[in-house]
């Protein structure tokens, strides 16, 4: 949410954030205000564009006149509140925190190709400094190694209970793909009945590969890529599948394209992805790709021809069927991939220079 | 006769308030367990995504997803049953053939081990002489001191309406229908009741927050969840005075304008689920229930939920996420079940002896209830009393009551040559109090707070002098460690890094780095938890590092 400055009310509510006053607007959370102020608050289970959960607790702050911290992500700002983000013994106790989130998984560093939010956990273990070693104990989560699909690895023995994928399955997506099962240290994120996701309500967007902040959730496609040497460069582009536009950071490794991830601030899609924007980027550079027009030769082979040749044969063939059966004889269809403009120069090429109505397009979304 | 077809169960609860946990439960009677099928017959009956649907059945520990699971027994392997055999008759059972597995502390510490199968519970002190066995009564009053919730509990018949009402019963309730809502609560306020299912809230102001509030419908839950382990008195209330109970609900509902009621019952009593639904037909037909009360023109309806086996469903926003068929985790607080509890709307979570407390509130006055407490406290509790005494059980005491007049005078003392080595305060949740400062404790929560731990539900649990307090410990921690519902990560991981300390697993760590981690564990667990659980599980570790640093050392080296 963003602060009206003009807004009386915004006037009238202020809150004191590490000696700083600051207006906000109600409704608005510390961590939101915080935010704003460039405050550095350390968060795992925390996506903005989800319910605020409060599982992580990294987030604690301290709020005068209240015994124990609180979670700044679920607790609103109030008039007069003061707040100190990062007093030594809460600074000390993220770092236990984090101590704890680490003891129990198997890796902490996870190569970024796995997805977007991948580097969470790693930045802040070393940022906190907590590769101690300390809280040694039994390691949590199973990884699903029988899941083949192509698209999504469940590698849950790096998961940390954020729930992350399981809430924006739910509240963004709607598909309510995977939950939690058990409790405690048992917890376990999967489909019903422990199920393959091509067995579940499971689309593919990725969604919950992106916002997993440990890689537990990968991209099987871009992960193959690991070992290139190159540095991963990002490209902000737009999908080329359909006329939502969404805005995609496509991932290269020299002149390898190794990935593609949701841009959280594309306007038309606020970091949501389809299956195609998220995972069929490799047609690109896809050995079968068609770069020259394939012509048919009379003993049904295909022939590589120029472009001219192509169309040519191509303006014959419509004017001998238009004479032969009719201007209603044709019918164009419209690919989904086309924007607007190519749509519209579509129709107006079948009408005008066909003069039928007989025209569509596949989208019927 | 022909068992029932998913779609007669669907039709029988889909349109009832707060369906699924009885929808599952009929599915589970139904099958003796929880099939793929059932759950999907569910999921689509209710609208209901079958993942989601999947995660929450898995979380309840007593819902079987195995063939026979219903009738399997249980074996409560708690803290108290530990001492005295539970693993043993685990064991036989498992040898025997049977499909036996554990169950946390089931609220039956002064009977018997007790096992669980089907709707029954079997007790007794090996396998072979396991019977059903009713619940215990409280042993007559011990003190000679004027009782309240205990008043009428041991007369013949009064778990029956007849009963009941031969002792007054229902009294209360025809004078306040003929009162001002607003006047009752002033009544509860001015006798300074408190909650009595851990927190200690003023229920006066509680109910008085959910009269003020605008927004509607809103409801009167029970808590009647007693999952602590060591805490047994709400059973003991609800089997031998069951309309107190529901007097004491019809009457929160006047107060506060509530035209519906859940009692949240746990899974594990499973005879008093019985004789609640019979005393509701039995309030219903009578016309104490429903939508003209007593001719009173005030409508209430009042249903029995069954939970699944879920310490957390205690835990108000836990237990109301679990009625409303949602996945268990506590809520996030503010906004309180005052103004959002159940289906979002105002809602007084109360706790069963909190609400049983009222009626004789109500008929005898504030100023009568004050002045149970002994010098300036107020008001009574009941402590469910466990482990290595001669006469466990339930007992009322006055607030500010020496605890050695509890343990010596009433209960009768440890067994014959030993000494008391350590009690626990609220079941497990407020650690234990060592030999060291029992001599001048008194059953109040200055008191008790002064030493760093709360009187909490009641719960208190004896160690003599033979036991093992590690081992005391690491039950507990392992009991939090099994029923954290994994929300938030201090506990989830916190109750497992405890537990393992206790275990020996972790024994290659120096004292000074057990005590370490222990303490930086625990540090950050009360501090930052989400929910009380894994706020006071620390008291455990701190506690025994507290009294008994010697045998911490022992166990560590
Ligand atoms: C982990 C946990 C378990 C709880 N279990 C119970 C319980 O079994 N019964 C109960 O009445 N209150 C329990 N409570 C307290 C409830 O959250 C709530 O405070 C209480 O039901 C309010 O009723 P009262 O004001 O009458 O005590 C529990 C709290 C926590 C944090
Ligand atoms: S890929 Fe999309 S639909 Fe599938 S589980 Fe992840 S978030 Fe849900
Ligand atoms: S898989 Fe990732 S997003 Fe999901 S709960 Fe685990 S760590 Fe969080
Ligand atoms: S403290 Fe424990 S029980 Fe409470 S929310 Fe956190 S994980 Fe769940
Ligand atoms: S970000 Fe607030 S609890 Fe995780
Ligand atoms: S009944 Fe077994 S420990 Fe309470």
């Amino acid at each position: 949410m963003i602060n009206d400055p003009n807004s009386v009310i915004a006037a009238q509510l202020s809150i004191t954030i590490d000696g700083q006053q600051t207006s906000f607007t109600e409704g608005e959370t510390i961590y939101q205000v915080s935010k704003r102020l460039e405050k550095n608050i350390p968060t795992l289970c925390y996506d903005d564009r989800l319910d605020a959960f409060g599982g992580c607790r990294l987030c604690v702050v301290e709020v005068e006149g209240i015994r124990n911290p609180v979670a700044s992500c679920t607790t609103q700002a109030n008039d007069g509140m003061v707040v100190k983000t990062a007093p030594p013994h809460i600074e000390k106790m993220r770092k236990t925190l984090l101590e704890m989130v680490a003891s129990e998984n198997r890796q902490i560093d996870v190569d970024p190709l796995r997805g977007l939010a991948s580097q969470e956990l790693s930045t802040l273990v070393n940022k906190y400094g907590a590769r101690s070693g300390r809280f040694a104990g039994r390691k949590s989560g199973t990884t699903n190694l029988q899941d083949l699909n192509p698209f999504i690895l469940r590698d849950y023995e790096q998961c940390i209970s954020c729930y992350r994928c399981v809430r924006v399955c739910a509240e963004q997506e709607g598909d309510y793909a995977i939950t939690v099962a058990n409790r405690g240290f048992e917890t376990q994120i999967t489909a019903e009945f422990g199920n393959d996701l091509r067995d579940s309500d499971c689309t593919f967007c990725g969604q919950c590969v992106q916002t997993c902040p440990t890689g537990a959730l990968a991209d099987k496609k871009a992960i193959r890529h690991e070992e290139l040497p190159e540095k991963i460069k990002k490209t902000r582009t737009v999908c080329p599948y359909c006329a939502v536009g969404c805005s995609i950071d496509l991932m290269t490794k020299g002149d390898k394209i190794v990935g593609a991830q949701p841009a959280m601030d594309g306007p038309a899609n606020k970091g949501a992805l389809c299956i195609k924007g998220q995972f069929t980027y490799d047609f690109i550079q896809h050995e079968d790709r068609l770069k020259k027009p394939l012509m048919k030769q009379p003993d049904g082979s295909f022939k590589e021809v120029e472009w001219n040749e192509a169309l040519t044969a191509a303006a014959r063939g419509f004017a001998d069927a238009r004479a032969k059966y009719g201007r209603h004889s044709i019918f164009g269809i419209a690919s989904g991939r086309a924007p607007h403009e190519a749509a519209y120069t579509m129709q107006k090429f079948i009408r005008a220079s066909f003069g039928t109505h007989h025209i569509d397009n596949c989208s019927r979304a | 006769m022909p068992s029932a077809t998913n779609q007669d169960l669907i039709d029988q609860w889909k349109n009832e308030p707060a369906p699924l946990l009885p929808l599952l439960h009929a599915f589970h009677n139904r099958d003796g367990y929880l099939s793929d099928d059932a759950l999907r017959a569910v999921a689509d009956g209710l609208k209901t995504p079958l993942a989601d649907l999947y995660g929450t059945v898995t979380f309840y520990h007593h819902f079987s997803r195995t063939p026979g699971g219903l009738e399997a027994p249980r074996v409560c392997t708690g803290n108290i049953c530990c001492m005295r055999g539970g693993n043993e008759i685990l064991e036989t059972l498992k040898a025997q053939g049977q499909a036996a597995t554990e169950m946390p502390c089931s609220g039956r510490c002064d009977a018997p081990i007790p096992v669980l199968t089907g709707h029954t519970t079997l007790s007794g002190e090996t396998a072979a002489d396991l019977k059903p066995t009713p619940s215990p009564l409280p042993v007559p009053n011990p003190g000679d001191i004027e009782e309240c919730l205990f008043s009428n509990i041991r007369k013949d018949g009064n778990n029956t309406l007849a009963g009941y009402q031969a002792n007054g019963g229902f009294s209360a309730l025809a004078s306040v229908l003929k009162d001002d809502p607003t006047a009752i609560t002033d009544t509860i306020s001015a006798s300074k009741l408190a909650g009595r299912g851990g927190a200690g809230f003023p229920t006066g102001l509680k109910w008085k927050a959910v009269a003020d509030c605008d927004r509607h419908p809103k409801s009167i839950v029970c808590n009647a969840d007693e999952g602590e382990p060591g805490c047994f008195k709400d059973r003991a209330l609800m089997d031998y005075d069951p309309f107190a109970l529901i007097e004491g609900m019809i009457i929160a509902a006047f107060a506060t304008g509530a035209p519906r009621g859940f009692i949240y019952l746990r899974y594990e009593y499973p005879e008093t689920n019985a004789l609640l639904e019979k005393c509701l037909a039995e309030a219903r037909e009578a016309g104490l229930l429903g939508n003209n009360i007593l001719d009173s023109g005030f409508e209430f309806q009042l249903y029995v939920r069954r939970g699944a086996g879920a310490y957390i469903c205690g835990e108000e926003g836990s237990l109301l996420n679990s009625l409303e068929g949602k996945h268990p985790f506590p809520r996030n607080k503010p906004p309180f079940p005052v103004t959002h509890g159940f289906e979002d709307k105002p809602t007084a979570v109360n706790n069963v002896e909190t609400l049983c407390a009222v009626p004789h509130i109500v008929n005898k006055g504030a100023e009568w209830y004050q002045s149970l407490g002994l010098g300036d406290h107020v008001g009574t509790k009941l402590i469910s009393l466990s482990g290595d005494i001669l006469r466990p059980g339930n007992y009322e005491v006055p607030f500010g009551l020496p605890l050695k007049t509890l343990l010596y005078h009433w209960a009768g003392g440890p067994k014959d040559g030993r000494t008391i080595q350590a009690v626990t305060m609220a079941g497990l949740s407020g650690g234990f109090l060592g030999h060291q400062i029992l001599e001048d404790l008194t059953l109040d929560d200055p008191c008790i707070k002064s030493h760093g731990s709360f009187l909490g539900a009641g719960g208190i649990m004896v160690f003599d002098d033979t036991r093992d307090m590690v081992k005391a410990a690491h039950d507990a921690m392992a009991f939090f460690a099994h029923e954290s519902c994994g929300k938030c990560f201090p506990c989830r991981i916190g109750t497992q890094r405890l537990t393992e300390r206790l275990n020996g697993d972790a024994s290659e760590l120096s004292l000074a780095d057990w005590t370490n981690e222990v303490n930086d564990i625990g540090e950050a667990m009360k501090a930052t938890s989400a929910c009380g659980l894994g706020m006071a599980a620390p008291f455990v570790t701190e506690s025994l590092l507290k009294y008994f640093p010697e045998q911490v050392a022992q166990a560590t080296s």
